[in-house]
């Protein structure tokens, strides 16, 4: 989230796309029935009539996987009846910026494409730059080659009639949502999307959150109170797992994980520390050489020195995709001896589980790390396999629930909170950190006692959380990072004197010399002298926009909404007097409310002023993108499996993705589209819920919704069994037949869906058929997250 | 030959019926086991929609008017001083006796706690019909109790409280009347309660009255019906000509009572009458078999010496209340669209012994006991009276000595 | 039943707006939570949506009823939470024999099990249906919704108005009336003009803002009357009744005896007069 849950109740449209918030984010209806209260208007569009729906005010079905389509078709409504927020969009996105001679789009494509390799050339895509090296730009926005103006023609095809063809649609109601929305384009109203799986699991993903950040811009909605783009994150703490790096291409900070060629420290830095020549820029990833080198310092301590590249070497250099499709391929092929799944069920929670759980059978050793026994830990004894055929020796480790332990969880608004343990953990199981830690002593000791090849990245890396039960606020204090020598430092006027051990209190401390240290550069600030920021509790709200600067911590730097430079005009005064997030007092030189994106005077102040969108090199908010693999402006793709040809263009799917095997666009065989979602009552691959009786009761067993028209044609009545068939599997389930799900006319022709939550399986309480038996492995371009959203299936009723 | 043995002969001695009855209340005892052994929801076909069956509908709602023969006949009699009746009383207040009896064990079995029954009387709620019912049962068990012992003393020739007894006779006719007017019409106040539930050919704010009026009507009826299955079953001697008495007592109050339920339907209903056919139907065979017909007949002359014709009416009378019982407890309550309640073996079972058990003791009661014998001496019982002619007596005694 | 002297205005009252009801379930197992209740067997759905279980039971205090229909073309997707109504003049307590039922001046109708005799009529009189039976048991005792009494009393609000992040307002009765009465007027479209709950069964300590129609959402149609006051109206005259008849019949048995009383005297006059005559005559003779 830019934004936070709270600020949710500021805003005059909420607009969600792609989530279900009334489902699977229950709680975030206490602030969105707040705003409603207040005269905001709720907009849904989603597929299904959900129970986020039921509360809106304003409700359109969409096909899956067409949200491209219908968001292209907003950002033309807005560009062509000029209902942007002109200031904003001139001054902090980069419509202003000249785009080079070379990039160009004909019919779905972009310019400079290699059908080989599937992928383009991004630099053909760069700013056209000046002779001082920076973007020419045309304030006026006439320029044809300005991006305002790329923009405006790239979406000049999506008009609402194209549009509501692609997305099934109704045009009326399509043409209340985009007129509430854009009606927010104005400097004094707020709008705010929410998203989630609907939006990023597709194989355009990326581009369709693209597709938000963009329209949000140009209705001047980023960094404001009430608006911003605002993904609502999945497992309790997977905002904390991201932000601490757990994807294989990140670092903690979102620093890149080291490429093979990033040969040596200095190699790395040059490759991914951007660059400008724009004084006005902050572009703070210029100090990723500071945070990579306190990284490494708090990973190696002392063994880490300049001399030794700070251990650099020690990193893991990657090449290529390691994603989850990836790792399954290669170990349904052999190539991995053994799996640690720690929180996770990967034998339910990918794609075509049939191959996922063939592949556990391919390993060694299999240990799982768990409150239960999952489908993964009982895949060798699951339905219709002889438990003889397989080899894979499984270790089922007890974990302690989160209930069990102390740490802090990191909420979808980037608030770390610290939570304490309520009970003890029941029987043997241990908390996750006692597990790792026990791994790093034995592994540690072993590497000691039998050496083998390489074993320095281990034994030679500061590990110290105690003894016996590892202590989670040195952990935190870690994160935070030390002062590794005495240290002073002139802030503006006064000079700060810090001792070795002393915590840094900001970021823009570290230091690329090996003088500090930083677990995680974005959480610098959560552990100071001051103690334990993530657990304070103060309800105070000196802004009475909810923002609560002393409840918890937000990284970064305790801001409670980024990009808030945005959301002043270039003196510094608040777009929106009703709502000010920040405002600059002229007199006392300094910015008043939420933290400010970074300390500087607003942007017009001749030496200090900085642009608001430091986290890139130009400091401008991309409406063209450059580091995309797939274009920089979304363009609308089919989904891998779709029930129509593309009707904007001949190209049928996202050219960045390659064409899977198990795929299969046969509509006499499979005339239905499937989509995969959440309902309140479970959990993800049920293991959590699934084994509680006051929830299986609410939701006992694995059902599919359809409509009543695709009822009728099957002879398929509520309640009866049915089957459903991809090219990839088929399952069985109970149908829900309802209103609630309609045909959606694409191009003219009715096109039905078959809507299934993907909870079930065959472990715990509650056993059923696993939607994912059925769904695709193929993925977003960008990020290879599954298209578990839009596929294509059959549907029959089970004659008993 | 031993106890049991004379027992064994004596029942080898009964007739079939007799027999086919103690298999009955053999099968009810063994249900109502079994009701406790495996708790109501399993053993019944109650639950949280119907939480009243057969049981309530009529072990109690139903059975207690059907008792009323012993206050009704009790009033007539001793009240109203028809000396004449007072051979119906005695059946009656057996009648009675066994009726109440079983209502309470008809209502023990209901009950889900019945080891608690007693708290009735620890903790009053003097806003619960329920309570003013229970309280009335357990209060008239005990009289008819009494009215009870009154045969058994004879029997047994235990004078004193035979003598103790007599004198009772009019108090307690007096306080079973008024008690009964209570509970029975109470019994109606029960389903105002159920003022969206019970449908509004049935609700109204008279249904008390109603209750009453029909009970003693009923009642009456009850005494005419057992009277002639008894001359005609047990050799009893014909009362029909008493009988002839009450049957000009009914009709008054049945016009009475139709004329309540006109009024209340025409004024006093809250809901549609015609929009649920069944219950229509069923309305109109209680009001038309169970009143309208038995009125007609009772205002003829002819019942006067008709045993047929009297016998028929009672039946009909009695036909009209239970269904009425029911419908008020039972099948006016159901509501559109839910399933419908039928009573589950065990219960019915369990109702057919209480039936049974009534009949038999009856019988037996009658075989051992002075119920039918006319009193040996035919003289109003109250102590002025008797005072009055036992010093007159020894006046003469004196006189005699004198002589 | 103890309500005579309750200050209804003050007794703690949940409103529930289903207009903010997500369907979310929180607070039907919030409360199978606080009072241990064991889970359902069910399955599929017992009703529209996703509804379960099939109806409020022993082990069910509160449940939330989905609607999934069509209106002009129009999806209706509602839901709205059943459980007892805290009746201000509760029938199950006025018709509960050993008065084992009470409505407390917090405003919860709570139930003393150790009285309770197990004669459903409870059952019968509850216009809403709440309380349920034991029936799996032998000597089963009444369930239902206790009003989290235990939690009221030490100042917490009720597990499933806790557990609720939308939907369910606490507080005393005039206040979350006024609250009602405010949102009515600030959005007459949001709102189907009527609170449930106001008037019905004499007014409860539960009140209901919808937005489609009550009927269509199946809330019952009540009396508006108190209950009790349907059964007093009879039971008010009990002692009277009863003296009354007692009276009457004591006077006309008095004079009846005393009629036949006289005709007897005369009789026995007549017979003894007879006889003093024959002894005088013996006397004569002697
Ligand atoms: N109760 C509960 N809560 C949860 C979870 C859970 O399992 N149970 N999971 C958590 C996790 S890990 C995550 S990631 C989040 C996910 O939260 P959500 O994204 O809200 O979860 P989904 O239900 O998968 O998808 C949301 C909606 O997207 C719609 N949809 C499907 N296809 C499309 C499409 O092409 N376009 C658009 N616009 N919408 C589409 C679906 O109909 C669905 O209603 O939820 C979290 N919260
Ligand atoms: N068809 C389809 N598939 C999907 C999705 C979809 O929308 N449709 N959504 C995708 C998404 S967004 C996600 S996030 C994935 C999730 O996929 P998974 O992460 O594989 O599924 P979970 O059930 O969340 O697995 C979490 C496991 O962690 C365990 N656990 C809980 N707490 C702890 C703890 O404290 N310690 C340890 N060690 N274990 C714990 C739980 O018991 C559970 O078994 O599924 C993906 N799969
Ligand atoms: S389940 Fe937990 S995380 Fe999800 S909404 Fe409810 S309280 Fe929040
Ligand atoms: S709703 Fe029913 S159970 Fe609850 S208080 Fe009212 S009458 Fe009693
Ligand atoms: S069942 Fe229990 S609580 Fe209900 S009325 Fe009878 S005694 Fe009272
Ligand atoms: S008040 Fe308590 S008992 Fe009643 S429904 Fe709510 S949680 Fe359950
Ligand atoms: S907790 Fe609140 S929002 Fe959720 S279902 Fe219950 S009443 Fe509705
Ligand atoms: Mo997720």
């Amino acid at each position: 989230m830019t934004n936070h849950w709270i600020d949710l109740k500021n805003s005059d449209c909420i607009f969600i796309i792609g989530c279900n918030p009334a489902e699977n984010h229950p709680i975030s209806f206490k602030w969105i029935e707040q705003a409603v209260d207040n005269g905001g208007k709720l907009i849904v569009v989603d597929p299904r009539y959900t129970r986020s729906a039921s509360k809106s005010d304003i409700y359109a079905q969409l096909r899956p996987g067409t949200d491209i389509a219908f968001l292209g078709g907003m950002i033309n409504y807005a560009l062509q009846h000029d209902l942007i927020h002109r200031e904003y969009v001139r001054d902090y996105t980069n419509a202003a910026f000249i785009v080079n001679e070379k990039f160009d789009f004909k019919d779905g494509m972009f310019c400079s494409f290699d059908d080989k390799e599937k992928s383009y050339d991004l630099k053909s895509w760069a700013y056209a730059n000046d002779a001082a090296g920076n973007p020419r730009r045309d304030e006026s926005l006439k320029d044809p080659r300005c991006v305002y103006q790329l923009l405006k023609k790239h979406y000049s095809r999506y008009d609402v009639d194209t549009v509501c063809q692609i997305t099934g649609t109704p045009k009326d109601a399509y043409l209340k949502v985009v007129q509430a929305f854009c009606a927010t384009g104005r400097a004094d109203k707020a709008g705010t999307i929410l998203y989630a799986m609907g939006i990023t699991q597709s194989t355009h993903g990326t581009q369709n959150v693209r597709a938000v950040a963009m329209l949000q811009m140009l209705l001047g909605n980023i960094g404001i109170a009430g608006g911003g783009v605002n993904a609502l994150r999945g497992e309790s703490n997977v905002q904390g797992s991201t932000d601490y790096g757990l994807l294989f291409h990140l670092l903690p900070g979102y620093l890149k994980s080291p490429e093979f060629d990033n040969v040596d420290l200095k190699a790395y830095n040059e490759k991914w520390t951007p660059k400008t020549k724009d004084k006005k820029s902050a572009n703070w990833w210029g100090n990723t050489p500071k945070y990579i080198t306190s990284l490494l310092k708090s990973w190696y301590g002392e063994n880490a020195t300049k001399e030794n590249d700070f251990c650099y070497s020690y990193l893991p250099k990657r090449s290529g995709n390691y994603g989850y499709s990836k790792i399954i391929e290669k170990m349904k092929g052999g190539g991995i001896e053994g799996l640690v799944c720690m929180g996770m069920n990967p034998a339910m929670g990918g794609p075509d589980s049939n191959t996922a759980r063939e592949a556990l059978g391919k390993l060694k050793w299999l240990v799982t790390v768990d409150l239960w026994e999952t489908e993964t830990s009982i895949f060798w004894k699951r339905p219709g396999v002889n438990p003889k055929e397989i080899q894979t020796e499984v270790f089922m480790l007890p974990a302690a629930s989160s209930v069990e332990k102390e740490g802090s969880i990191s909420n979808s608004g980037r608030w770390a909170q610290w939570r304490y343990k309520a009970v003890e953990p029941v029987g043997e199981a241990k908390s996750d950190m006692w597990i790792i830690d026990q791994f790093y002593k034995r592994i540690n000791a072993l590497y000691k006692k039998e050496k083998g090849a390489f074993p320095e990245p281990i034994t030679k890396m500061a590990w110290g959380y105690g003894n016996e039960e590892p202590e989670p606020t040195l952990v935190a204090k870690e994160i935070n990072g030390y002062f590794l020598k005495d240290t002073t430092i002139k802030d503006k006027d006064k000079t700060l004197e810090f001792k070795a051990g002393d915590p840094v209190p900001m970021f823009k401390f570290l230091a690329d010399d090996g003088s500090t240290s930083s677990g995680c550069w974005i959480y610098t600030g959560s552990f100071t002298k001051d103690g334990n920021q993530m657990a304070r509790r103060d309800q105070s709200d000196p802004t009475g926009l909810g923002l609560f600067p002393k409840w918890a911590w937000a990284w970064p730097v305790n801001r409670r909404i980024i990009y808030n430079r945005a959301s002043v005009d270039k003196e510094g005064a608040p777009f929106n007097a009703k709502r000010p997030v920040i405002a600059w007092n002229a007199l006392e030189k300094k910015w008043q409310g939420d933290v400010p994106d970074g300390p500087w005077p607003p942007m017009n102040d001749a030496k200090e002023g900085k642009y608001p969108f430091i986290m890139l090199p130009e400091g401008h908010g991309r409406l063209y993108a450059l580091d995309l693999k797939d274009g920089p402006f979304p363009e609308h793709y089919e989904p891998m499996e779709s029930p129509t040809r593309n009707l904007l263009s001949n190209v049928q799917n996202n050219p960045a993705v390659a064409v899977p095997k198990n795929v299969s666009r046969d509509l006499d065989k499979y005339p239905f589209i499937g989509t995969t979602y959440r309902m309140t009552e479970h959990w993800q691959t049920g293991s959590m819920t699934r084994s509680l009786p006051w929830l299986v009761e609410l939701v006992p067993d694995m059902f599919v919704e359809i409509s009543e028209t695709l009822a009728k044609k099957k002879g398929i009545a509520k309640g009866d069994k049915v089957r459903v068939h991809t090219e990839r599997g088929s399952i069985e389930a109970v149908a829900l037949v309802t209103a609630r799900l309609k045909p959606l006319s694409v191009a003219g022709k009715q096109v039905e869906q078959i809507g299934m939550p993907w909870h079930f399986g065959y472990s715990g309480l509650a056993k059923g058929d696993s939607a994912n038996l059925l769904t695709p492995t193929v993925g977003c371009a960008n990020t290879g997250i599954p298209e578990f959203k839009a596929f294509l299936c059959d549907i029959e009723k089970r004659r008993a | 030959m031993t106890a049991a043995k004379l027992v064994l002969n004596e029942i080898k001695g009964y007739h079939r019926f007799l027999k086919f009855m103690m298999v009955l209340v053999g099968l009810g005892a063994l249900a109502s086991l079994v009701r406790f052994i495996f708790g109501l929801g399993v053993t019944t076909n109650l639950n949280d929609t119907y939480p009243w069956g057969l049981w309530i509908s009529f072990d109690v709602v139903t059975a207690v008017p059907l008792a009323a023969g012993a206050f009704t006949i009790g009033i007539v009699a001793h009240i109203f001083h028809i000396k004449k009746l007072e051979p119906l009383v005695r059946p009656a207040i057996v009648t009675g006796f066994l009726g109440y009896s079983l209502v309470c064990v008809g209502l023990l079995l209901d009950l889900g706690q019945p080891q608690r029954g007693i708290n009735v009387l620890r903790y009053w709620n003097i806003h619960s019909p329920m309570f003013e019912v229970s309280m009335c049962v357990m209060a008239y068990t005990t009289v008819l109790t009494l009215e009870f012992l009154h045969p058994v003393a004879e029997k047994f020739g235990w004078h004193l409280p035979l003598r103790l007894l007599r004198t009772l006779e009019l108090p307690f006719a007096i306080l079973a009347a008024m008690i009964s007017t209570l509970h029975q019409s109470t019994l109606g106040t029960f389903f105002l309660i159920a003022v969206d539930k019970l449908h509004a050919l049935w609700y109204n704010p008279l249904l008390p009255l109603q209750f009453w009026l029909s009970a003693i009507f009923t009642g009456l009826s009850i005494v005419i019906f057992e009277a002639s299955l008894v001359h005609k079953y047990m050799g009893q001697p014909d009362e029909s000509d008493l009988l002839a008495t009450l049957t000009r007592i009914i009709p008054w109050v049945m016009a009475l009572y139709l004329g309540v339920k006109a009024y209340a339907l025409a004024f006093l209903t809250h809901g549609p009458l015609f929009d649920r056919p069944v219950l229509l139907a069923l309305f109109l065979v209680e009001i038309c078999a169970g009143v309208l017909i038995p009125f007609g007949m009772f205002i003829t002359k002819k019942i006067k010496s008709d045993k047929r014709m009297q016998l028929r009416a009672a039946s009909l009378v009695i036909f009209g209340l239970v269904l009425n019982r029911f419908n008020v407890s039972m099948f006016g309550m159901e509501q559109p669209g839910n399933l419908i309640y039928a009573p589950s073996l065990i219960e019915s079972l369990v109702t057919i012994g209480i039936i049974a058990a009534h009949i038999l003791f009856f019988v037996l009661i009658a075989k051992y006991f002075p119920i039918f014998e006319h009193h040996p001496e035919t003289v109003d019982y109250s102590i002025p009276d008797r005072m009055h002619r036992i010093d007159d007596g020894r006046k003469r005694v004196g006189g005699e000595l004198e002589a | 039943m103890s309500s005579e002297k309750i200050d209804f205005t003050k007794t703690k009252t949940f409103l529930i707006d289903t207009t903010k009801c997500t369907g979310c379930r929180g607070c039907q197992v919030a409360c199978k939570q606080w009072n241990q209740l064991q889970g359902e067997q069910t399955h599929f759905f017992s009703g529209e949506g996703y509804q379960n279980p099939p109806a409020m039971s022993e082990y069910t205090f509160t449940r939330i009823k989905f609607k999934d229909y069509q209106k002009h073309g129009q999806n209706e997707f509602a839901f709205y939470k059943e459980m007892c109504m805290h009746c201000n003049e509760p029938a199950c307590a006025s018709v509960c024999p050993v008065g084992a039922f009470q409505k407390t001046a917090e405003g919860p109708v709570i139930y003393d099990s150790k009285r309770c005799i197990g004669c459903r009529f409870c059952m019968m009189a509850c216009p809403f249906g709440v309380p349920k039976y034991e029936w799996s048991k032998a000597f089963p005792l009444v369930r239902k919704c206790t009003g989290c009494y235990s939690r009221i009393k030490e100042g917490m609000k009720p597990a499933c108005a806790t557990a609720c992040p939308t939907a369910i307002a606490y507080g005393p009765r005039d206040e979350m009336l006024k609250e009602a009465e405010k949102r009515l007027k600030a959005k007459p479209e949001r709102y189907y003009p009527a609170i449930y709950g106001k008037n019905e069964a004499g007014g409860t300590s539960v009140l209901y803002l919808t937005h489609q129609p009550l009927d269509e959402l199946g809330f019952k149609p009540v009396t508006q009357r108190p209950l009790p006051s349907y059964t007093w109206q009879a039971l008010r005259f009990v002692p009277g009744i009863f003296l009354t008849v007692g009276g009457t019949l004591s006077a006309v048995s008095w004079f009846q005896q005393r009629k036949d009383r006289i005709r007897a005297e005369e009789e026995g006059r007549t017979a003894s007069g007879h006889h003093h005559g024959k002894d005088e005559k013996k006397e004569n003779s002697l």
